[in-house]
């Protein structure tokens, strides 16, 4: 992932998500939140549909083309899910239980994600043993 | 051979030339494999002179009716259709799980060797096993599909690809459940317009970065989708993902030699990251 993917130009995520050079480890897809607790107001970037929102406004469509339109701008909101994450971690049981209901996090119960993805890479590194040792 | 499990060739208007159904079996896939056709396939009774009770046809009119392609064109020439019927196949044959796949793969192959290493080294993979591996995983966990990678994922060598964000996408080699159905939407780039549209929602894609299919090169393979792609050329098909995500996905130029528009997926703005059970207060 290279500097073009990134809308909100921070280099939070860069760090955190990614090695800049393959380290010969398994790796799950997993995230882990950092310490530091972002406002709210980082997690989303409104400036697109903001702008779209005052324009249409100003129109002269009808109020229900307008509540359609509104509702329409906001698929240009621009959510940062790494920073969602740190948020999630540091935000009450009340607030966590609403993120996971609109699907802002995903909880990796009982590490089965993690673990899985650790053996299926074993199992595949043993397999791979398997299909070349007449090779070797 | 795997239990209750079988693999689908999505297949159109190439019955001699339906690759990866020979790449299967030199690399010992011993499990059901099924033709999928549709009834628009004019090639259709050569495949049934072919792979015989092996071949499956739906109706891609039923469908189309009952998906979103995201625009208002008539034109079917696309794999879409074939995609969301396989769970309606594979209910009807009694199988909870299957495998999608093209009909071009050339290879099966080992992108990291047993130190965890990089490798592009050529090696007889055993298919079998690693389906075997690869459903044990995906039965383990709670997503809608994983797959393998391909080939393009590692231009350039690794590329980052093994530990980066983009493993979130899913593409090609679709292993899936019928107790686990979603719907591909789009009527073309269907596969990113999904693993995007609905991982932005919190469903669950991955790619396996360890195995990795090889293709035939992108529009050089006469049917299937290739007529499609060479009448709009990658425009009208990159803006289809664009359509579906505004906010994370825009257009860019790929390549060097034959550069062309192709979408381009800001990861971070587009899926929600996976956490640890630790995070959850209690």
């Amino acid at each position: 992932m290279g500097k073009q993917n990134d809308l909100f130009g921070s280099d939070i995520e860069k760090a955190d998500l990614i090695d800049k050079k393959y380290t010969a480890k398994i790796k799950a897809p997993i995230y882990i939140p950092k310490q530091r607790n972002p406002s709210i107001y980082e997690l989303v970037n409104t400036l697109k549909s903001d702008s779209l929102i005052e324009e249409i406004k100003k129109s002269n469509v009808t109020n229900l083309e307008k509540d359609f339109l509104i509702e329409a701008a906001r698929r240009h909101t621009v959510f940062n899910y790494a920073l969602i994450a740190d948020y999630y971690a540091h935000a009450n049981k009340e607030m966590q239980e609403l993120m996971e209901k609109s699907a802002l996090v995903i909880i990796d119960f009982d590490k089965a994600i993690e673990y899985g993805y650790v053996k299926l890479s074993e199992d595949i590194a043993d397999q791979y043993i398997e299909d070349t040792k007449d090779a070797e | 051979m795997l239990n209750d499990f079988c693999a689908f060739i999505l297949t159109h208007g190439r019955p001699d030339n339906v690759i990866t159904y020979n790449t299967l079996l030199k690399h010992g896939y011993t499990g059901p494999i099924y033709i999928v056709i549709d009834n628009e396939d004019k090639t259709a009774p050569k495949y049934y002179e072919k792979y015989g009770a092996k071949v499956i046809m739906f109706d891609k009119v039923a469908v189309a009716q009952s998906i979103d392609e995201g625009d208002n064109f008539d034109d079917r020439r696309a794999i879409i259709y074939a995609r969301n019927a396989c769970f309606g196949i594979a209910k009807k044959l009694g199988y909870t799980y299957f495998i999608e796949l093209d009909d071009d793969y050339t290879d099966f192959r080992y992108r990291l060797n047993s130190n965890f290493e990089y490798t592009c080294v050529r090696w007889d993979m055993n298919i079998d096993k690693i389906f075997g591996i690869l459903l044990s995983y995906y039965q383990s966990i709670p997503f809608l599909s994983i797959a393998m990678s391909q080939g393009g994922d590692f231009i350039g060598g690794d590329n980052g690809f093994f530990t980066s964000i983009r493993r979130r996408k899913c593409m090609n080699t679709f292993i899936c459940s019928i107790e686990r159905g979603f719907i591909f939407n789009g009527r073309i780039n269907e596969d990113v317009n999904t693993y995007v549209n609905l991982g932005s929602r919190g469903g669950l894609f991955l790619t396996i970065p360890c195995v990795s299919i090889e293709q035939v090169d992108t529009q050089a393979n006469k049917g299937g989708m290739t007529e499609i792609y060479l009448n709009s050329g990658t425009y009208v098909k990159s803006f289809y993902t664009v359509m579906y995500s505004p906010s994370s996905v825009c257009i860019r130029m790929m390549g060097t030699h034959h550069p062309r528009l192709h979408h381009s997926i800001a990861w971070s703005n587009t899926v929600p990251m996976i956490i640890p059970e630790e995070v959850k207060k209690r």
